[in-house]
């Protein structure tokens, strides 16, 4: 039985604190836990903000019935509102967390002046990180072929490339060995595609791949 | 960590902001009388006083997400409790017929609701007689509190002062400040309860 009194006690107290903006963060949590979930602790509240009201004008003396008539009413039409959701401000950013209402455009423009900077100078780095992404892979292959050759050989240009091992090798700097065998690969390819380019209606064009015959008519 | 708010609703409107609509409840119970007795004397029509009270709460919390803090909550509320009763007075000259419906106004088209449209017993001889009753009861249980506890209580309630410049002024520290504010609260609840208990607990 004293247990409950003294939650209530606390409770209470933490109320009192709280009618004064006067309170932890873990102990408003509490208060307004208790106006959710305890008649007795809203009838507190409402004792507690009475009192003060008729210390500041008797005027304010209402009766209850009415205060309560009041909350019944707003709570049927606050039930068809949608419930409030504001953005929540960063805690480091006094000017986001306490902007001007009546300038507000003037405090987003200072807040926009703030974060172009930043974002110019990441969209900056994005712009050359994504070029060196798209010339690395090439770079990587000449890399791992010059390990590959050594340093026998000097600065090297490509004039054609084939494909070794998912790796895109220049051609001239091929072993006669790897060459023989990317020959012998693809022969047996090169002969089914002139045998389908002959058979073929239509003939896409490809010097290396057309035969043309000439039948000279007889006469 | 404590919070010294300048507002000392700034932890209610916070967490209104999150979502908890209770919170704003809350809220409601603490002005819910001041905003009434302020439209009161803008709006002869007593009848329209719940009304445009209401209208002001529900304006104040679609609101609320754009209440930046600049000034305390309630003279931001007390604002557009201003600004609602003399749109109310406005639609009044132009349809003295219409009440809530021209209240609402051009900008609420879609609400159909009239939530606020029972009769107040704020004036009936009852009710004035409990008024009277609650004021003498506070005005006694004032006057029998230790001079320790009067003094923090009408500092707070009246004067307005925080707790640190109450416990500058009681030359004591916060804590005890705090517990002299709520103990006399307690003391002048305790006087007031028969008076409350009648209906109270049931509803709220």
């Amino acid at each position: 039985m004293s247990q409950p009194e003294s939650d209530r006690s606390s409770s209470c107290r933490i109320l009192s604190a709280l009618a004064d903006g006067d309170c932890t963060d873990g102990e408003a949590v509490r208060a307004f836990q208790a106006w959710r979930d305890d008649p007795d602790a809203r009838a507190t509240w409402h004792r507690y903000q009475l009192i003060g009201d008729v210390l500041r004008s008797e005027d304010l003396a209402t009766a209850p019935a009415s205060d309560e008539a009041f909350l019944v009413a707003l709570r049927a039409r606050l039930a068809d509102e949608p419930v409030v959701l504001a953005p929540q401000p960063r805690a480091e950013d006094p000017a986001v967390a306490a902007p001007a209402v009546a300038n507000a455009s003037g405090a987003a423009a200072r807040s926009r002046g703030r974060w172009q900077g930043p974002v110019a100078m990441a969209a900056g780095f994005l712009v050359v990180i994504g070029g060196l992404n798209i010339v690395r892979p090439f770079n990587r292959a000449s890399d791992a072929n010059l390990a590959q050759a050594g340093a026998a050989s000097g600065p090297v240009m490509a004039s054609a490339t084939a494909v070794n091992n998912g790796a895109i090798v220049p051609a001239t700097q091929q072993t006669p060995a790897q060459n023989k065998a990317a020959a012998d690969q693809l022969a047996p390819y090169l002969a089914a595609h002139r045998q389908s380019a002959m058979n073929a209606p239509f003939q896409m064009p490809g010097n290396d791949l057309r035969n043309v015959s000439l039948v000279q008519p007889a006469r | 960590m404590t919070m010294l708010n300048p507002d000392p609703d700034a932890a209610l409107v916070e967490r209104v902001k999150q979502g908890d609509v209770r919170a704003f409840e809350m809220l409601v119970v603490k002005y819910q009388r001041r905003i009434e007795r302020l439209i009161g004397r803008m709006v002869r029509d007593v009848d329209l006083v719940s009304d445009i009270a209401q209208e002001t709460f529900i304006r104040a919390y679609r609101a609320l997400p754009q209440f930046r803090a600049e000034s305390a909550f309630y003279t931001w509320l007390y604002r557009i409790a201003v600004n609602t009763a003399k749109k109310a007075l406005v639609d009044m000259k132009r349809d003295p017929v219409t009440t809530l419906t021209a209240l609402q106004g051009a900008d609420d088209d879609d609400e159909t609701y009239r939530g606020g449209m029972e009769p107040t017993d704020g004036e009936t001889p009852e009710a004035l007689l409990a008024s009277k009753e609650i004021a003498a009861t506070v005005n006694a249980a004032i006057a029998a509190l230790s001079e320790d506890l009067r003094q923090a209580i009408t500092l707070r309630e009246i004067e307005g002062l925080s707790y640190e410049e109450i416990s500058d002024v009681m030359n004591c520290p916060i804590g005890t400040v705090r517990s002299r504010i709520f103990r006399a609260r307690e003391a002048i609840a305790e006087r007031l309860r028969p008076l409350l208990d009648t209906r109270e607990g049931n509803r709220w």
